[in-house]
Protein backbone atom coordinates (compact mmCIF):
# COMPACT_ATOMS: atom_id res chain seq x y z
CA UNK A 1 0.00 0.00 0.00
CA UNK A 2 1.31 3.60 -0.46
CA UNK A 3 2.57 5.42 2.43
CA UNK A 4 -0.31 6.71 4.89
CA UNK A 5 -0.38 8.78 7.12
CA UNK A 6 -3.38 8.82 10.61
CA UNK A 7 -5.19 11.89 11.51
CA UNK A 8 -7.21 13.04 14.00
CA UNK A 9 -10.40 14.60 13.34
CA UNK A 10 -9.97 18.64 15.37
CA UNK A 11 -14.32 17.96 15.45
CA UNK A 12 -15.34 14.70 16.70
CA UNK A 13 -11.87 13.41 17.59
CA UNK A 14 -12.25 10.70 14.99
CA UNK A 15 -9.03 8.82 13.41
CA UNK A 16 -8.03 8.04 9.93
CA UNK A 17 -5.78 7.90 7.45
CA UNK A 18 -5.01 9.26 4.08
CA UNK A 19 -2.80 8.92 1.21
CA UNK A 20 0.64 10.74 1.93
CA UNK A 21 1.74 11.60 -1.67
CA UNK A 22 -1.69 12.77 -2.73
CA UNK A 23 -2.96 14.53 0.67
CA UNK A 24 0.50 15.59 3.11
CA UNK A 25 1.29 19.16 3.55
CA UNK A 26 -1.17 19.87 -0.06
CA UNK A 27 -3.14 22.41 1.56
CA UNK A 28 -6.36 20.28 0.57
CA UNK A 29 -9.18 20.08 2.79
CA UNK A 30 -9.56 16.41 4.23
CA UNK A 31 -12.97 15.06 5.01
CA UNK A 32 -13.91 13.56 8.24
CA UNK A 33 -15.49 10.04 7.73
CA UNK A 34 -17.14 10.08 10.98
CA UNK A 35 -18.92 13.48 11.08
CA UNK A 36 -18.34 14.78 7.55
CA UNK A 37 -15.72 18.03 8.87
CA UNK A 38 -13.49 19.23 6.38
CA UNK A 39 -10.32 20.29 7.88
CA UNK A 40 -6.67 20.41 7.16
CA UNK A 41 -3.90 18.03 8.09
CA UNK A 42 -2.27 20.43 10.01
CA UNK A 43 -5.24 21.26 11.92
CA UNK A 44 -5.57 18.14 13.25
CA UNK A 45 -4.66 17.64 16.97
CA UNK A 46 -2.33 14.78 16.17
CA UNK A 47 -0.79 12.98 13.10
CA UNK A 48 0.85 9.91 12.64
CA UNK A 49 3.56 8.91 10.18
CA UNK B 1 -36.20 -11.33 -23.23
CA UNK B 2 -32.41 -12.03 -22.04
CA UNK B 3 -31.05 -13.73 -18.61
CA UNK B 4 -31.76 -11.29 -16.01
CA UNK B 5 -32.49 -10.74 -12.10
CA UNK B 6 -35.39 -11.69 -11.65
CA UNK B 7 -36.10 -14.94 -13.15
CA UNK B 8 -33.09 -15.84 -11.43
CA UNK B 9 -33.62 -15.40 -8.08
CA UNK B 10 -37.15 -16.74 -9.09
CA UNK B 11 -35.04 -20.08 -9.78
CA UNK B 12 -33.13 -19.94 -6.86
CA UNK B 13 -35.67 -19.83 -4.57
CA UNK B 14 -36.80 -23.25 -6.29
CA UNK B 15 -33.26 -25.05 -6.06
CA UNK B 16 -31.84 -24.12 -3.36
CA UNK B 17 -33.99 -23.83 -0.40
CA UNK B 18 -33.61 -21.24 2.28
CA UNK B 19 -30.59 -20.16 0.28
CA UNK B 20 -32.21 -16.25 -0.25
CA UNK B 21 -34.07 -15.22 2.49
CA UNK B 22 -36.41 -12.04 2.28
CA UNK B 23 -35.99 -9.62 4.93
CA UNK B 24 -39.70 -7.58 5.36
CA UNK B 25 -39.18 -5.52 8.48
CA UNK B 26 -37.83 -1.98 7.50
CA UNK B 27 -33.63 -1.20 7.32
CA UNK B 28 -31.94 1.35 6.80
CA UNK B 29 -28.88 0.46 4.16
CA UNK B 30 -26.99 3.96 5.11
CA UNK B 31 -27.12 3.62 8.79
CA UNK B 32 -24.91 0.25 8.79
CA UNK B 33 -27.71 -1.98 9.45
CA UNK B 34 -27.86 -4.18 6.70
CA UNK B 35 -24.19 -4.60 7.10
CA UNK B 36 -24.47 -5.25 10.83
CA UNK B 37 -26.71 -7.75 10.39
CA UNK B 38 -24.42 -9.55 7.09
CA UNK B 39 -21.97 -9.93 10.08
CA UNK B 40 -23.69 -11.08 12.49
CA UNK B 41 -24.23 -14.02 10.02
CA UNK B 42 -21.15 -14.59 8.77
CA UNK B 43 -20.02 -14.87 12.90
CA UNK B 44 -22.61 -18.01 12.53
CA UNK B 45 -20.77 -19.16 9.52
CA UNK B 46 -23.84 -18.14 7.43
CA UNK B 47 -24.13 -16.86 3.84
CA UNK B 48 -27.48 -16.96 2.35
CA UNK B 49 -27.94 -13.96 0.05
CA UNK B 50 -30.90 -11.42 1.74
CA UNK B 51 -33.40 -9.73 0.27
CA UNK B 52 -34.33 -6.73 1.65
CA UNK B 53 -37.90 -5.66 0.86
CA UNK B 54 -38.45 -2.64 2.17
CA UNK B 55 -35.33 -0.81 3.21
CA UNK B 56 -34.97 2.86 3.65
CA UNK B 57 -33.34 5.86 0.85
CA UNK B 58 -30.40 8.02 1.25
CA UNK B 59 -33.34 10.12 2.20
CA UNK B 60 -34.62 8.53 5.24
CA UNK B 61 -37.93 7.58 3.46
CA UNK B 62 -38.90 3.92 1.70
CA UNK B 63 -37.26 3.21 -0.99
CA UNK B 64 -38.91 2.07 -4.06
CA UNK B 65 -36.01 -0.19 -5.12
CA UNK B 66 -35.63 -3.56 -3.05
CA UNK B 67 -31.85 -4.61 -1.93
CA UNK B 68 -29.88 -7.72 -3.13
CA UNK B 69 -27.11 -8.18 -0.17
CA UNK B 70 -24.75 -10.88 -0.27
CA UNK B 71 -25.85 -12.84 -3.66
CA UNK B 72 -22.16 -14.24 -4.45
CA UNK B 73 -21.18 -15.25 -1.04
CA UNK B 74 -21.48 -18.60 -1.93
CA UNK B 75 -20.11 -20.97 -4.65
CA UNK B 76 -22.91 -22.99 -5.12
CA UNK B 77 -25.02 -19.89 -5.89
CA UNK B 78 -22.38 -19.14 -8.41
CA UNK B 79 -22.60 -22.66 -9.88
CA UNK B 80 -26.11 -21.90 -10.34
CA UNK B 81 -25.91 -18.73 -12.09
CA UNK B 82 -23.77 -20.46 -14.92
CA UNK B 83 -26.85 -23.10 -14.90
CA UNK B 84 -24.22 -25.58 -13.60
CA UNK B 85 -25.78 -28.03 -10.32
CA UNK B 86 -24.59 -26.85 -6.74
CA UNK B 87 -22.82 -29.89 -6.59
CA UNK B 88 -20.47 -28.92 -9.38
CA UNK B 89 -19.52 -25.51 -7.15
CA UNK B 90 -15.19 -26.50 -6.92
CA UNK B 91 -13.02 -26.78 -9.51
CA UNK B 92 -15.72 -27.80 -12.61
CA UNK B 93 -17.36 -24.31 -11.54
CA UNK B 94 -14.05 -22.81 -12.60
CA UNK B 95 -13.02 -24.60 -15.33
CA UNK B 96 -16.63 -24.27 -17.10
CA UNK B 97 -16.32 -20.63 -16.53
CA UNK B 98 -12.36 -20.88 -18.13
CA UNK B 99 -14.23 -22.95 -20.72
CA UNK B 100 -16.95 -19.95 -21.82
CA UNK B 101 -14.51 -17.50 -21.42
CA UNK B 102 -12.36 -18.57 -24.56
CA UNK B 103 -14.98 -18.10 -27.11
CA UNK B 104 -16.93 -14.41 -27.39
CA UNK B 105 -20.02 -14.12 -28.10
CA UNK B 106 -20.86 -10.77 -29.94
CA UNK B 107 -23.52 -8.34 -28.00
CA UNK B 108 -26.88 -7.93 -29.92
CA UNK B 109 -29.10 -4.54 -29.74
CA UNK B 110 -32.44 -4.12 -28.93
CA UNK B 111 -34.62 -0.74 -29.64
CA UNK B 112 -35.07 1.10 -26.34
CA UNK B 113 -38.74 0.46 -26.27
CA UNK B 114 -38.08 -3.40 -25.86
CA UNK B 115 -35.09 -2.59 -23.37
CA UNK B 116 -36.57 -3.59 -19.83
CA UNK B 117 -34.02 -1.10 -18.12
CA UNK B 118 -35.97 1.74 -20.25
CA UNK B 119 -39.07 1.32 -18.65
CA UNK B 120 -38.54 4.38 -16.27
CA UNK B 121 -36.05 7.14 -17.83
CA UNK B 122 -35.01 10.14 -15.69
CA UNK B 123 -32.67 12.94 -16.81
CA UNK B 124 -30.99 15.69 -15.81
CA UNK B 125 -31.86 17.12 -12.11
CA UNK B 126 -34.58 14.29 -12.25
CA UNK B 127 -31.61 11.66 -11.72
CA UNK B 128 -31.89 11.47 -8.25
CA UNK B 129 -29.30 8.84 -6.42
CA UNK B 130 -30.89 9.95 -2.91
CA UNK B 131 -34.01 7.20 -3.81
CA UNK B 132 -31.69 4.46 -3.73
CA UNK B 133 -31.05 2.38 -0.76
CA UNK B 134 -27.29 2.75 -1.15
CA UNK B 135 -25.35 0.68 1.90
CA UNK B 136 -22.65 2.22 4.14
CA UNK B 137 -20.57 -0.59 4.41
CA UNK B 138 -17.86 0.09 7.63
CA UNK B 139 -17.45 1.90 10.11
CA UNK B 140 -14.36 3.96 8.31
CA UNK B 141 -16.54 4.65 5.07
CA UNK B 142 -17.22 8.20 4.80
CA UNK B 143 -20.45 7.61 2.82
CA UNK B 144 -22.68 5.37 1.10
CA UNK B 145 -21.17 3.81 -1.72
CA UNK B 146 -22.44 1.86 -4.79
CA UNK B 147 -19.69 -0.81 -5.74
CA UNK B 148 -21.17 -2.50 -8.82
CA UNK B 149 -20.27 -2.38 -12.36
CA UNK B 150 -18.94 1.10 -14.19
CA UNK B 151 -18.52 0.29 -18.06
CA UNK B 152 -16.33 2.86 -20.07
CA UNK B 153 -15.90 2.75 -23.82
CA UNK B 154 -12.27 3.17 -25.18
CA UNK B 155 -11.99 6.23 -27.37
CA UNK B 156 -9.84 4.80 -29.70
CA UNK B 157 -10.65 1.37 -30.56
CA UNK B 158 -14.48 1.13 -29.26
CA UNK B 159 -14.63 -1.82 -26.92
CA UNK B 160 -16.19 -1.34 -23.26
CA UNK B 161 -14.61 -2.31 -20.28
CA UNK B 162 -16.45 -3.58 -17.45
CA UNK B 163 -15.34 -3.63 -13.96
CA UNK B 164 -15.78 -3.77 -10.31
CA UNK B 165 -15.32 -0.22 -9.01
CA UNK B 166 -16.04 1.98 -5.78
CA UNK B 167 -18.31 5.03 -5.97
CA UNK B 168 -18.74 7.42 -3.42
CA UNK B 169 -22.00 9.54 -3.10
CA UNK B 170 -21.39 13.09 -2.98
CA UNK B 171 -24.73 14.15 -3.80
CA UNK B 172 -27.46 13.37 -5.74
CA UNK B 173 -25.89 13.55 -9.00
CA UNK B 174 -22.45 12.85 -7.42
CA UNK B 175 -20.36 10.56 -7.19
CA UNK B 176 -16.36 9.71 -6.61
CA UNK B 177 -15.11 6.94 -8.60
CA UNK B 178 -11.26 4.88 -7.71
CA UNK B 179 -9.52 3.57 -10.43
CA UNK B 180 -6.92 1.77 -9.43
CA UNK B 181 -4.30 1.88 -12.92
CA UNK B 182 -6.01 -1.08 -14.69
CA UNK B 183 -8.63 -1.00 -18.03
CA UNK B 184 -11.16 1.90 -17.05
CA UNK B 185 -8.38 3.81 -15.50
CA UNK B 186 -6.26 3.78 -18.99
CA UNK B 187 -10.27 4.74 -20.95
CA UNK B 188 -9.97 7.79 -18.82
CA UNK B 189 -6.22 8.53 -18.87
CA UNK B 190 -6.98 8.39 -22.35
CA UNK B 191 -10.00 11.06 -22.29
CA UNK B 192 -8.26 13.44 -19.69
CA UNK B 193 -4.80 14.10 -21.97
CA UNK B 194 -7.41 15.97 -24.28
CA UNK B 195 -9.62 17.40 -21.85
CA UNK B 196 -12.77 15.20 -22.68
CA UNK B 197 -15.01 13.85 -20.00
CA UNK B 198 -15.17 10.00 -19.88
CA UNK B 199 -18.29 8.58 -20.48
CA UNK B 200 -19.71 6.03 -18.00
CA UNK B 201 -22.81 3.95 -17.29
CA UNK B 202 -22.96 1.91 -13.99
CA UNK B 203 -24.88 -1.58 -14.06
CA UNK B 204 -26.53 -1.47 -10.55
CA UNK B 205 -28.18 -4.94 -10.43
CA UNK B 206 -28.32 -7.71 -13.81
CA UNK B 207 -28.24 -11.60 -14.16
CA UNK B 208 -25.36 -12.88 -12.07
CA UNK B 209 -23.59 -14.13 -14.58
CA UNK B 210 -23.13 -10.76 -15.85
CA UNK B 211 -20.98 -9.92 -12.90
CA UNK B 212 -19.12 -13.33 -12.71
CA UNK B 213 -18.46 -12.50 -16.48
CA UNK B 214 -17.10 -8.74 -15.80
CA UNK B 215 -14.62 -10.06 -13.74
CA UNK B 216 -13.09 -12.06 -16.56
CA UNK B 217 -8.96 -11.72 -16.69
CA UNK B 218 -9.07 -10.86 -20.33
CA UNK B 219 -6.11 -8.40 -21.50
CA UNK B 220 -7.16 -4.97 -22.39
CA UNK B 221 -8.92 -4.85 -25.99
CA UNK B 222 -10.82 -7.19 -25.75
CA UNK B 223 -14.82 -6.15 -24.85
CA UNK B 224 -16.31 -7.34 -22.15
CA UNK B 225 -19.46 -7.17 -22.85
CA UNK B 226 -18.67 -9.99 -25.36
CA UNK B 227 -16.82 -11.79 -22.87
CA UNK B 228 -19.82 -11.67 -20.71
CA UNK B 229 -22.06 -12.46 -23.19
CA UNK B 230 -19.69 -15.90 -23.62
CA UNK B 231 -19.75 -16.21 -19.71
CA UNK B 232 -23.82 -16.08 -19.79
CA UNK B 233 -24.30 -18.33 -22.75
CA UNK B 234 -25.82 -16.14 -24.60
CA UNK B 235 -25.01 -12.81 -26.75
CA UNK B 236 -25.86 -9.74 -24.02
CA UNK B 237 -28.77 -7.72 -25.00
CA UNK B 238 -27.66 -3.92 -25.45
CA UNK B 239 -29.49 -0.92 -25.93
CA UNK B 240 -28.74 2.88 -26.79
CA UNK B 241 -27.73 5.09 -23.79
CA UNK B 242 -29.96 8.11 -22.91
CA UNK B 243 -26.60 10.70 -22.93
CA UNK B 244 -24.83 9.45 -26.09
CA UNK B 245 -27.40 7.54 -27.98
CA UNK B 246 -25.81 4.25 -29.64
CA UNK B 247 -22.54 5.80 -29.45
CA UNK B 248 -23.06 4.34 -25.87
CA UNK B 249 -24.47 0.94 -25.46
CA UNK B 250 -25.88 -0.45 -22.12
CA UNK B 251 -26.97 -3.99 -20.81
CA UNK B 252 -30.77 -4.06 -21.87
CA UNK B 253 -32.09 -6.50 -19.44
CA UNK B 254 -29.82 -4.86 -16.38
CA UNK B 255 -31.95 -3.61 -13.40
CA UNK B 256 -30.49 0.14 -12.85
CA UNK B 257 -27.95 1.99 -15.29
CA UNK B 258 -26.54 5.15 -13.54
CA UNK B 259 -25.74 7.50 -16.92
CA UNK B 260 -22.69 10.32 -16.26
CA UNK B 261 -19.59 12.10 -17.16
CA UNK B 262 -15.88 11.30 -15.37
CA UNK B 263 -15.16 14.71 -15.64
CA UNK B 264 -11.60 15.61 -16.86
CA UNK B 265 -8.83 16.62 -14.64
CA UNK B 266 -11.68 16.84 -11.33
CA UNK B 267 -10.33 15.23 -8.53
CA UNK B 268 -11.61 15.46 -5.16
CA UNK B 269 -11.11 13.44 -1.66
CA UNK B 270 -12.93 9.87 -1.52
CA UNK B 271 -12.59 7.27 0.89
CA UNK B 272 -11.10 5.53 3.14
CA UNK B 273 -13.33 2.59 2.29
CA UNK B 274 -13.26 -1.17 3.33
CA UNK B 275 -11.88 -2.89 0.53
CA UNK B 276 -11.41 -6.19 -0.42
CA UNK B 277 -8.40 -6.50 1.17
CA UNK B 278 -10.42 -6.51 4.72
CA UNK B 279 -8.27 -2.66 5.18
CA UNK B 280 -9.70 0.48 4.13
CA UNK B 281 -7.52 2.10 1.46
CA UNK B 282 -6.57 5.24 2.65
CA UNK B 283 -8.75 8.73 1.63
CA UNK B 284 -7.07 10.04 -1.49
CA UNK B 285 -7.84 12.32 -3.94
CA UNK B 286 -10.07 10.86 -6.94
CA UNK B 287 -11.95 11.60 -9.90
CA UNK B 288 -15.71 12.45 -10.16
CA UNK B 289 -18.81 11.41 -12.17
CA UNK B 290 -21.46 13.99 -12.76
CA UNK B 291 -24.34 11.98 -13.72
CA UNK B 292 -26.26 12.56 -16.04
CA UNK B 293 -29.62 9.98 -16.43
CA UNK B 294 -31.01 7.00 -14.49
CA UNK B 295 -33.02 4.32 -16.42
CA UNK B 296 -34.26 2.01 -14.64
CA UNK B 297 -36.67 -1.40 -14.63
CA UNK B 298 -40.27 -0.65 -13.41
CA UNK B 299 -39.47 -3.30 -10.53
CA UNK B 300 -35.88 -2.49 -10.39
CA UNK B 301 -33.83 -4.68 -7.41
CA UNK B 302 -30.66 -2.62 -6.23
CA UNK B 303 -28.01 -4.31 -6.01
CA UNK B 304 -24.68 -4.30 -3.95
CA UNK B 305 -21.96 -6.63 -2.73
CA UNK B 306 -20.46 -6.73 0.67
CA UNK B 307 -16.64 -5.69 0.12
CA UNK B 308 -13.87 -7.54 2.15
CA UNK B 309 -16.10 -10.21 2.73
CA UNK B 310 -17.02 -13.64 1.04
CA UNK B 311 -19.54 -12.07 -1.27
CA UNK B 312 -16.48 -10.05 -2.74
CA UNK B 313 -14.20 -12.94 -2.50
CA UNK B 314 -15.85 -15.91 -3.95
CA UNK B 315 -16.66 -13.61 -6.97
CA UNK B 316 -13.52 -12.64 -7.67
CA UNK B 317 -11.71 -15.84 -7.49
CA UNK B 318 -13.52 -18.55 -9.37
CA UNK B 319 -12.57 -16.29 -12.74
CA UNK B 320 -9.20 -16.59 -11.74
CA UNK B 321 -9.18 -20.24 -11.11
CA UNK B 322 -10.51 -21.40 -14.04
CA UNK B 323 -8.02 -19.31 -16.55
CA UNK B 324 -5.00 -20.13 -14.46
CA UNK B 325 -5.65 -23.64 -14.55
CA UNK B 326 -6.09 -23.18 -17.96
CA UNK B 327 -2.58 -21.57 -18.74
CA UNK B 328 -0.65 -23.67 -16.39
CA UNK B 329 -2.31 -27.02 -17.80
CA UNK B 330 -0.49 -25.77 -21.28
CA UNK B 331 2.89 -25.48 -19.43
CA UNK B 332 2.55 -28.47 -16.23
CA UNK B 333 -0.06 -31.00 -17.48
CA UNK B 334 0.02 -32.98 -14.84
CA UNK B 335 -1.98 -30.48 -12.97
CA UNK B 336 -4.71 -31.44 -10.95
CA UNK B 337 -6.28 -28.73 -9.00
CA UNK B 338 -6.62 -24.97 -8.03
CA UNK B 339 -7.70 -22.44 -5.53
CA UNK B 340 -8.60 -19.28 -4.56
CA UNK B 341 -8.47 -19.71 -0.71
CA UNK B 342 -11.43 -17.11 1.56
CA UNK B 343 -8.40 -16.75 3.31
CA UNK B 344 -6.47 -15.18 0.75
CA UNK B 345 -9.46 -13.22 0.37
CA UNK B 346 -9.63 -15.32 -2.92
CA UNK B 347 -6.60 -13.30 -4.80
CA UNK B 348 -3.41 -13.30 -2.91
CA UNK B 349 -3.09 -16.71 -1.77
CA UNK B 350 -3.04 -20.03 -4.85
CA UNK B 351 -3.15 -23.47 -4.13
CA UNK B 352 -2.39 -26.04 -6.60
CA UNK B 353 -2.04 -29.78 -6.81
CA UNK B 354 0.47 -31.07 -9.61
CA UNK B 355 0.26 -35.33 -10.28
CA UNK B 356 4.38 -34.69 -9.94
CA UNK B 357 6.34 -37.02 -12.30
CA UNK B 358 9.48 -34.25 -12.13
CA UNK B 359 10.59 -32.50 -9.51
CA UNK B 360 10.83 -28.91 -11.60
CA UNK B 361 7.46 -29.19 -12.78
CA UNK B 362 6.09 -27.44 -9.46
CA UNK B 363 8.10 -24.32 -10.31
CA UNK B 364 7.12 -24.16 -13.40
CA UNK B 365 3.17 -24.40 -12.21
CA UNK B 366 3.80 -21.92 -9.53
CA UNK B 367 5.85 -19.33 -11.76
CA UNK B 368 3.00 -19.65 -14.20
CA UNK B 369 0.06 -19.03 -11.89
CA UNK B 370 2.47 -16.01 -10.76
CA UNK B 371 3.18 -14.12 -14.25
CA UNK B 372 -0.77 -15.28 -14.98
CA UNK B 373 -2.85 -12.98 -12.49
CA UNK B 374 -0.82 -10.28 -10.97
CA UNK B 375 -2.82 -10.34 -7.65
CA UNK B 376 -1.31 -13.54 -6.05
CA UNK B 377 1.50 -13.05 -4.13
CA UNK B 378 1.79 -16.74 -2.33
CA UNK B 379 1.10 -19.56 -4.51
CA UNK B 380 1.44 -23.30 -2.46
CA UNK B 381 1.75 -26.59 -5.16
CA UNK B 382 0.68 -29.68 -3.70
CA UNK B 383 0.65 -33.07 -4.17
CA UNK B 384 -2.46 -34.65 -6.18
CA UNK B 385 -2.94 -36.50 -2.89
CA UNK B 386 -4.27 -33.17 -1.37
CA UNK B 387 -7.58 -31.34 -1.76
CA UNK B 388 -6.56 -27.62 -2.31
CA UNK B 389 -10.24 -26.73 -1.98
CA UNK B 390 -9.42 -28.13 2.06
CA UNK B 391 -7.04 -25.77 3.42
CA UNK B 392 -6.41 -27.94 6.59
CA UNK B 393 -4.78 -30.60 4.31
CA UNK B 394 -2.87 -27.33 1.74
CA UNK B 395 -1.21 -26.75 5.48
CA UNK B 396 -1.17 -30.25 6.63
CA UNK B 397 0.99 -31.03 3.44
CA UNK B 398 3.05 -27.62 4.62
CA UNK B 399 3.72 -28.91 7.82
CA UNK B 400 5.00 -32.12 6.77
CA UNK B 401 6.48 -31.88 2.98
CA UNK B 402 8.20 -28.08 3.52
CA UNK B 403 12.20 -27.73 3.98
CA UNK B 404 12.09 -23.49 4.06
CA UNK B 405 15.78 -23.61 3.23
CA UNK B 406 14.72 -25.83 0.11
CA UNK B 407 11.12 -25.51 -0.55
CA UNK B 408 10.43 -21.72 -0.51
CA UNK B 409 11.26 -19.21 -3.04
CA UNK B 410 11.10 -15.69 -3.14
CA UNK B 411 10.90 -12.88 -5.87
CA UNK B 412 11.13 -9.54 -5.51
CA UNK B 413 10.14 -6.01 -7.29
CA UNK B 414 7.32 -7.90 -8.70
CA UNK B 415 3.71 -6.03 -9.69
CA UNK B 416 1.33 -6.45 -7.00
CA UNK B 417 -1.88 -4.68 -5.82
CA UNK B 418 -2.20 -0.96 -4.09
CA UNK B 419 -4.67 -2.58 -1.83
CA UNK B 420 -2.73 -4.72 -0.13
CA UNK B 421 -1.25 -3.01 3.38
CA UNK B 422 1.65 -5.22 3.50
CA UNK B 423 3.36 -3.34 0.65
CA UNK B 424 5.98 -0.89 1.27
CA UNK B 425 5.55 0.34 -2.19
CA UNK B 426 2.47 1.68 -3.94
CA UNK B 427 3.03 -0.86 -6.61
CA UNK B 428 5.63 -3.35 -6.21
CA UNK B 429 5.54 -6.18 -4.03
CA UNK B 430 7.14 -9.83 -3.22
CA UNK B 431 5.94 -13.44 -4.44
CA UNK B 432 6.50 -16.72 -2.61
CA UNK B 433 6.63 -19.94 -3.75
CA UNK B 434 6.05 -23.30 -1.64
CA UNK B 435 6.64 -26.37 -2.91
CA UNK B 436 4.54 -28.59 -0.86
CA UNK B 437 5.09 -31.96 -2.46
CA UNK B 438 7.08 -34.92 -1.95
CA UNK B 439 10.28 -35.37 -3.87
CA UNK B 440 10.36 -37.66 -6.60
CA UNK B 441 14.79 -37.83 -6.11
CA UNK B 442 14.69 -39.61 -2.96
CA UNK B 443 12.82 -42.15 -1.02
CA UNK B 444 9.79 -40.52 1.42
CA UNK B 445 8.02 -41.35 4.37
CA UNK B 446 3.90 -42.85 3.32
CA UNK B 447 0.94 -41.77 4.63
CA UNK B 448 -0.61 -43.50 7.22
CA UNK B 449 -4.03 -45.07 6.68
CA UNK B 450 -6.50 -47.69 8.05
CA UNK B 451 -6.23 -50.42 5.63
CA UNK B 452 -9.80 -49.99 2.77
CA UNK B 453 -10.84 -53.62 3.55
CA UNK B 454 -11.28 -52.89 7.00
CA UNK B 455 -13.05 -49.42 5.97
CA UNK B 456 -15.69 -51.13 3.48
CA UNK B 457 -16.49 -53.90 6.22
CA UNK B 458 -16.81 -52.31 9.60
CA UNK B 459 -19.87 -50.00 9.34
CA UNK B 460 -19.99 -47.16 11.99
CA UNK B 461 -24.18 -48.32 12.46
CA UNK B 462 -23.45 -51.32 12.93
CA UNK B 463 -21.36 -50.60 16.08
CA UNK B 464 -22.97 -46.91 17.26
CA UNK B 465 -26.63 -46.22 17.05
CA UNK B 466 -27.62 -43.52 14.11
CA UNK B 467 -29.67 -42.06 17.46
CA UNK B 468 -25.81 -41.12 19.10
CA UNK B 469 -24.02 -40.57 15.59
CA UNK B 470 -26.52 -38.17 14.81
CA UNK B 471 -25.93 -35.73 18.63
CA UNK B 472 -22.42 -36.42 17.64
CA UNK B 473 -20.60 -32.54 18.59
CA UNK B 474 -18.71 -31.66 15.12
CA UNK B 475 -15.25 -30.63 15.17
ZN1 LIG C 1 -15.05 14.30 12.61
Amino acid sequence: MANIFWVTCPKCRGEFYCHTQELRHKGIKLLCPYCSHQFLDEESPRIME
Amino acid sequence: MGKNLHDFLSQLEGQLQHDLVRVEQTVSPAQFEVTALLQHLEEMKKFPALFFEKPLNLKGKPSRFPLLSNFFATRQRCALSLGMSADDAKLALSLEYARREEKLISPVTVSTKEAPVKEVVKRGDDADLYEFPIVRHHAMDPAPYIDMTPVMKDPEQGFYNVAFLRNMVKGPRRLGIHMSPRHNWQIHRKNEEKKRPTPVAIVVGHHPAFYLGALNVSPFGVDDYARIGAVMGEPLRLTASETWGEDFMVPADAEIVIEGHVLPNVKEVEAPFGEFTGYYGPQRLRPVIEVTAITHRRNAVFQHIFVGHRDNWVLGGIPKEGSLFNLIRGIVPTVKAIHFPISGCCRFNCYVSVDKKIDGETRQAALAALAGCDFVKHVVVVDADIDVYNEEQVMWAMATRVQADQDVDIIKNAKGNTLDPSQTDDIMTAKMIIDATRPVQRPFAARVEVPKEALAKTRLEDFISPAILERLPKA
